[in-house]
């Protein structure tokens, strides 16, 4: 039994295996049309940077188009007629030379075909994957009947007590009890339950003071803080995805105390070329080009640029001086150590609480990078004398925990 | 979707509401003053209970406030330029001259700002030397009280209209056959000078006059009467033995103050020497300079003449020239001596003094031709062109505007209605009259169009301080305002076809300077090399002797007799000088380094003369010459010459900024012109008390000798070439084991628990108490690096001012503990005695004192929070955000170093100094916190700059070298007096310092062990010759 189930599933596996080899040796023309051909054309009619492919099977043959994207501009300049006219009406944008196999462009092109038929002309633009699923939690139905069912018993189950007490007082022939009206049933109430109201009353403060304090010590404290940006920016996409290093666009976090926020012309250096993003197509891209006072379509800056107002995410107070410079180059901490998987944020949040005591707690632990530092080649030793051969250096035992390293 | 966290929904709709409540943090005016001022516990409706009400609002609030955090904003550059990266500061080469400093500087700029003015080393003239108004000049370019944009009949306008209207007038005046005179004061500037000749190319019969408030027109005059050349030697005071000065306080004032005081120091310094400069200076005011001599001699100003007279004569009498008819005067018999020490000095000595007398200087010519000087001390091959004053030209412009031949004025860099009254009656008589000045001030609010001119930080220019010795000036900030350059102005109403100045100073340099070289081949990289280095310096003839052809008998008989009666001098004070910069509340918050008064000016009078007229301190006096009446309060001034009294100019302005109008009196009325010059002190005045009322004067000082205490170590040279440590015994004091020095005795550190653990750097800082001649740049410098807050004359009156780093200034005594006993002296008398000043000559000693990071420290012990503490780097911390103001610390300070933030001054009402305002706040360093209200600050050794420059040695993975990191304090010093550097660097200067046998920690009795040490004063003494 069991050897004919390990038998199955042996034969599945091998299945499965084949069908990837299989799946790897056919070239996936999707796959291969997002990774080179996406960020200037559209499968649609749209022009990107390049023109729409759609119908380009109808246009031009695949002996013509193969060599034209191994290396187009040879066939300008070998003086082809149509190529050269496109050339002229894309701005004289040079397409890139592609060292794709003749099955890959193919694959690419019926790619583009099918799409072509699939789709009629829409514009690039997707929603957001999960912008749909609604946020479909409901009222809780259940809770209530399960509350309603409980009042019910209780109530029942009082009215039964009640009866059977009546009962009770009427067969031993016991008078009926007193009934308090008003305030004094209240008090008689009190008086009767002194040591349970005492113990509630600690109860209730010891549980305000400990809410209290959690509470006041997490006043100014604003880790998970995610604004909303004037652009959808994600990090997960071009950090994550793309693997742009953070230093790209952060590069002053090398430095100065700063890691500064990309200026535009760090963002056109990409987005010149990529005028529309796998998620909000268009739209955000154009606010750059907005700021930028940028018309994509004519490659003109016009004299109105704005800068975008981003809404600052790490507050740190003005009180304390922070370097990056001081962590990334000579601490050689990575950027995650304090902003968290930023590679993994469609929107950017403060991941770590920033207070004193997580400072306080990372320069307790973390080990100084002496080695290779010139700087501390001879403190590396007098310490060494100090604390043993092999105790770690961390950032506190060389002053790392004092007041004027980051408050003056 | 992702989860959003809000801080409310306000915050989500960002409603104006919800901004305001944001941002105000009360949103109502409390009327709390009348709840807390005595008023209202009597008559006013404010009950307990509405007390308590406001009480529980404020908690309230205060704690909602708390809750909120704002929503803060980061705004990039649309397109970062390459240069600037946030959060790491530039440095640019610059060029500082008002027309009367001249000096070479670094500009620091955060982000496009500039924050800091430093000294640039590879100046030949200033040699990195500031001085206090250099460091304070990058606070005027942040005045809000200057002109936003040109003005035409006191209306903005604009400048394409105006520039018509200008030039329409011009043509018209010139057609009339009437002269356009442009004042201005002194030009350094090459560049500028032809600007002017292609302007007057335009307009035939355009002059140029050249005023300067505090002219030096009798120096030029006089070395054209002597040598036939009317120029403004250099000096050398690093090459004289002995330099005797009279009147010139050439240190804080006096032609080139910062290039004097690095000279000076130059020869003053004893280290790895065993001789340094005498220095005797005669006059009638205690200066600076005075203050610095070895021997001070008083004379009263009419005398001076006189007595310069009387020095030439027993110069010549030995050396065999012939004599000059002199008056005898009360200083013969020191003149006598002065004479033999300057013959034996020859070739080494120097002369110099203030007097504005033509003829006065060529008889110190004459003294100086006699002595060799020229050629060693004096140099007239490498003049000064610094100064080009023209009193006679002065004179002859309000003649010239009285009978209306003048039809045009432009005013330049100069405010004759402020300094000249006679000049504004006669301005009037012009048709067409144009300032430059940056705001309407006293000048130019009577001028038909004002076209304000660049702040320096924002313009270009070039500079000649000595002949062949180039600067240049660039912009560090883009013009803040709709002004322009005057020198654009200039050639726009000249046609010119070049009007952009920068492309004219490039033609200009490429055309003129560029062609003085070889090294350099191509232009460009000529005019980059120079700009970075912000000179150009050539190799000049070396200085040679000059034949003297004066006239001393001619000279000598013109020259003024001495008088009687009151005589007034005119004298400039360190921070304020002119007034030019009369609104920077940093300069009128800097302390005068002798009489430590700031945010006036007073008539000084010797305690002597005051007792005689019935004056105390504060007594308001009238000096009345002529129709001219000056009222001001009296200061009590030891070492004033006999029936004299000084005031300082520059003050009284009325026309500046909220900051500077109204502050002391105006003081020029008094300057008269005496034998074709301005002459800057007033005999025959006659004097009134006015009122009994007393008059506040805010001093940072109120005690003035030592007591007979140690602290400012002392000695002479002759004692100290014998024994160096003499006037610096090691200090024992008495325990019941016998006499021990402090270290033993501490309560800090035992056998077993040595203190601090010092591993990596030791942080020391050295202040030569030789070298200091108490100028106050470093106040100044440390101000407009540690944000430190101006606080005003009252707040100054209560003690509280809040510089980090002071200059104390003490007296000597007549009364000591050892003359006490003789004069049979009980011990309160004569404690009262010691804390007199000598009232006629003190002896001076200066001492910078901040905090001095004490390594037992007597502040750390007390603080109840901890707030403050040490450093493993010999530095005294200061958290503000953890002090909660006890002020323990500062009363447990025994050097009084410690300031509390009784306010919060950069956002309170009270405090109107423009460096609150929104512009004015630019100037703040951002590494440094602004502190609040209710916090303990002082000095941090600049640990931003310690942390900075060792930052930068560990990303180049090495160790700071000596030198690199400095303070703002040791930055700024003209003299090198302040040393700041590694004790553990065995090679470092500091540490090299330290062991030199004069160093001493302050109040060593205590065992503080500070990371500051001094070293002993050392005056050049002649025995027997003290004055």
């Amino acid at each position: 039994m069991i050897q004919r189930f390990t038998a199955k599933l042996l034969s599945l596996f091998l299945a499965f295996l084949l069908f990837a080899a299989f799946a790897q040796a056919q070239p996936n023309g999707e796959n291969l049309f997002n990774a080179n051909c996406k960020q200037c054309h559209a499968t649609s009619d749209a022009k990107v940077v390049g023109p729409g492919l759609k119908d380009i099977h109808k246009r031009r043959t695949e002996a013509w188009l193969i060599p034209w994207i191994h290396n187009s501009q040879a066939i300008i300049k070998s003086g082809d007629a149509y190529a050269v006219k496109l050339f002229e009406d894309n701005n004289k944008a040079v397409m890139p030379t592609f060292s794709l196999k003749d099955e890959e462009i193919k694959a690419i092109l019926a790619y583009v075909k099918a799409e072509g038929e699939k789709a009629p002309a829409v514009v690039t633009t997707t929603t957001a994957p999960g912008a749909e699923k609604a946020e479909d939690k409901g009222f809780p139905w259940g809770l209530l009947v399960l509350t309603a069912l409980l009042v019910i018993i209780f109530l029942a189950l009082n009215k039964a007590k009640k009866a059977l007490e009546k009962v009770v007082r009427e067969k031993e022939g016991l008078p009926e009890p007193i009934v308090l009206k008003g305030k004094a049933h209240y008090k008689h109430w009190i008086r009767e339950h002194k040591k349970l109201i005492a113990v509630l009353l600690v109860l209730f403060f010891v549980w305000s003071s400990w809410k209290g304090w959690y509470a006041l010590a997490a006043i100014g404290i604003t880790q998970d803080y995610q604004p909303d940006q004037p652009i959808k920016f994600s990090h997960q996409l071009h950090a994550g995805t793309n693997g742009i290093d953070c230093k790209y666009c952060h590069s002053s976090a090398e430095k100065g105390k700063s890691s500064g926020i990309p200026t535009l012309n760090v963002c056109m250096n990409c987005h010149k070329y990529v005028q529309s993003g796998p998620k909000y197509g268009k739209d955000e891209i154009a606010k750059i080009y907005k700021a930028l006072d940028y018309d994509p379509s004519t490659q003109k800056y016009g004299n109105n640029p704005k800068p975008i107002e981003w809404i600052r995410v790490h507050n740190l107070p003005d009180f304390a001086y922070f370097n990056h410079s001081q962590h990334v180059v000579v601490g050689k901490l990575d950027c995650q150590t304090c902003h968290g998987p930023v590679e993994e944020m469609e929107e950017m949040k403060q991941y770590s609480p920033l207070t004193m005591a997580w400072c306080v707690d990372c320069h307790r632990t973390t080990e100084v990078k002496m080695e290779g530092n010139g700087y501390y080649t001879q403190l590396h030793e007098d310490l060494k004398k100090k604390f043993g051969k092999d105790a770690k250096i961390t950032v506190d035992k060389i002053g790392g925990l004092e007041c004027a390293r980051c408050h003056y | 979707m992702e989860k959003k966290y809000w801080k409310g929904v306000e915050e989500l709709r960002n409603e104006p509401e919800f901004v305001r409540l944001r941002d105000n943090e009360f949103f109502e005016n409390l009327p709390l003053d009348e709840v807390v001022s005595k008023k209202a516990s009597s008559d006013t409706s404010t009950s307990r209970r509405d007390f308590l009400k406001f009480l529980g609002f404020s908690v309230a609030a205060a704690s909602l406030a708390a809750c909120e955090a704002p929503v803060n904003k980061a705004i990039p550059y649309v397109i970062k330029p390459e240069e600037i990266t946030p959060g790491v500061p530039n440095y640019y080469a610059s060029t500082y001259f008002d027309g009367n400093d001249y000096c070479s500087i670094i500009v620091k700029t955060r982000e496009g700002r500039p924050i800091k003015i430093e000294g640039n080393e590879m100046s030949g003239v200033t040699k990195g030397g500031t001085n206090a108004r250099v460091q304070a000049s990058v606070l005027s370019l942040y005045d809000s009280a200057r002109l936003k944009g040109p003005l035409a009949n006191h209306k903005p306008a604009e400048w394409n209209t105006i520039d018509s209207e200008i030039k329409n007038k011009l043509g018209q005046v010139v057609a009339s056959g009437k002269k356009i005179a442009i004042v201005s004061s002194s030009i350094a500037s090459p560049t500028t000078k032809k600007v002017i000749a292609d302007f007057s190319a335009k307009y035939p019969g355009t002059q140029h006059v050249v005023y300067d408030a505090v002219s030096y027109y009798g120096l030029i005059k006089g070395n054209e009467l002597s040598f036939g050349k009317a120029a403004i030697p250099s000096y050398h005071f690093e090459n004289a033995d002995v330099i005797v000065s009279f009147g010139a306080d050439f240190l804080a004032n006096w032609l080139s103050p910062i290039e004097f005081a690095k000279q000076y120091a130059q020869n003053r310094k004893l280290r790895n020497k065993k001789n340094m400069s005498r220095h005797i200076q005669f006059e009638a005011n205690l200066t600076l300079t005075g203050s610095n001599a070895d021997n001070r001699y008083r004379v009263r100003a009419s005398s001076m003449g006189s007595v310069i007279a009387n020095l030439y004569n027993k110069i010549a009498g030995a050396t065999g020239g012939a004599v000059v008819s002199a008056t005898s005067t009360s200083v013969d018999k020191e003149i006598n001596a002065v004479a033999n020490e300057l013959i034996n000095a020859k070739g080494k000595a120097l002369v110099v003094a203030r007097s504005n007398d033509p003829n006065v200087q060529v008889l110190i010519n004459g003294i100086n031709s006699m002595l060799g000087s020229y050629g060693s001390t004096i140099d007239l091959n490498q003049p000064n062109m610094t100064r080009s004053s023209n009193d006679e030209g002065v004179g002859n412009l309000i003649t010239d505007l009285n009978n209306g031949a003048v039809g045009a004025v432009i005013l330049y860099n100069s405010n004759p209605v402020y300094t000249m009254p006679s000049f504004k009656d006669a301005m009037a008589k012009a048709g067409l009259k144009i300032s430059f000045a940056d705001r309407e001030d006293e000048s130019a609010s009577f001028c038909d169009y004002v076209c304000p001119d660049h702040h320096y930080l924002e313009s270009w220019n070039d500079a000649e301080p000595r002949k062949g010795m180039y600067s240049l000036t660039q912009p560090t900030i883009q013009p803040l305002f709709s002004t322009r350059q005057a020198q654009e102005s200039l050639l726009k109403w000249a046609d010119a076809p070049v009007a952009d100045y920068y492309t004219y100073l490039q033609d200009a340099w490429k055309g003129n300077t560029y062609t003085m070289q070889t090294g350099i081949s191509s232009y460009e990289a000529f005019w980059a090399k120079s700009l970075q280095d912000g000179v150009f310096e050539t190799a000049t003839a070396a200085a040679a002797a000059a034949s003297f052809i004066g006239n001393v008998q001619d000279a000598a008989s013109k020259i003024g007799k001495p008088s009687t009666g009151v005589e007034v001098i005119l004298y400039e004070k360190t921070g304020i000088a002119n007034g030019n910069q009369g609104n920077n509340p940093w300069l009128h918050e800097l302390p005068d380094p002798v009489s430590k008064v700031c945010w006036d000016n007073y008539f000084a009078v010797g305690p002597v003369y005051a007792e005689k007229m019935g004056y105390k301190q504060g007594t308001v006096i009238e000096v009345k010459m002529g129709n001219v009446s000056i009222k001001g309060p009296v200061l009590l001034q030891p070492g004033m010459a006999d029936e004299t009294m000084a005031i300082a100019l520059g003050y009284g302005r009325t026309k500046v900024g909220k900051a500077g109008d109204g502050v002391g009196v105006n003081a020029f009325p008094l300057v008269t012109m005496a034998n074709g010059a301005l002459k800057y002190f007033a005999a025959g005045v006659t004097v009134n008390k006015t009122v009994d009322d007393e008059y506040l004067l805010a001093s940072t000082q109120m005690h003035h000798t030592m007591m007979g205490r140690a602290i400012v170590k002392e000695t002479t040279l002759s004692e100290w070439n014998k024994n160096p440590r003499s006037g610096n015994p090691v200090l024992k004091i008495e325990t019941p084991y016998g006499k021990k020095e402090p270290k033993h005795v501490n309560l800090w550190a035992t056998e077993k628990n040595p203190g601090f653990p010092k591993e990596n750097h030791f942080w020391n800082m050295g202040i030569d108490l030789n070298s200091c001649i108490g100028c106050g740049a470093c106040v100044v410098a440390c101000t407009a690096e540690n944000n430190v807050p101006v606080v005003g004359k009252d707040e100054i009156m209560r003690s509280r001012e809040m510089h980090w780093i002071r200059i104390d200034r003490y007296y000597s005594s007549d009364t000591t503990k050892e003359n006490a006993q003789e004069k049979n002296l009980g011990k309160i008398s004569m404690y009262s005695e010691m804390e007199k000043p000598t009232a006629d000559n003190p002896e001076v000693v200066f001492q910078p004192l901040m905090c001095q990071h004490c390594n037992h420290a007597p502040c750390e012990t007390v603080c109840p929070v901890v707030a403050t503490t040490h450093s493993s780097e010999g530095m005294n911390m200061m958290a503000y955000n953890r002090c909660i103001g006890t002020r323990y610390c500062a009363n447990n300070c025994p050097y009084k170093v410690r300031r509390f933030n009784w306010f919060r001054y950069n956002e309170n009402e009270q405090f109107p100094f423009n460096q609150y305002d929104n512009l004015g706040k630019m100037v703040l360093n951002p590494d440094v916190v602004v502190r609040s209200r209710g916090v303990m600050e002082k000095c941090t050794m600049c640990i931003q700059r310690v942390q900075y420059g060792k930052l930068d040695a560990k990303k180049e993975g090495r160790r700071p070298k000596d030198g690199e990191i400095k303070t703002a304090c040791s930055q700024a010093c003209p003299t090198n007096a302040i040393t700041f550097g590694d004790f553990n660097n065995d090679q470092s200067e500091v540490h090299e310092l330290f062991n030199d046998p004069r160093s001493y920690h302050l109040l060593e009795e205590l065992d503080t062990q500070p990371s500051v040490f001094y070293q002993t004063k050392v005056r050049n003494k002649k025995a027997g010759k003290e004055a």
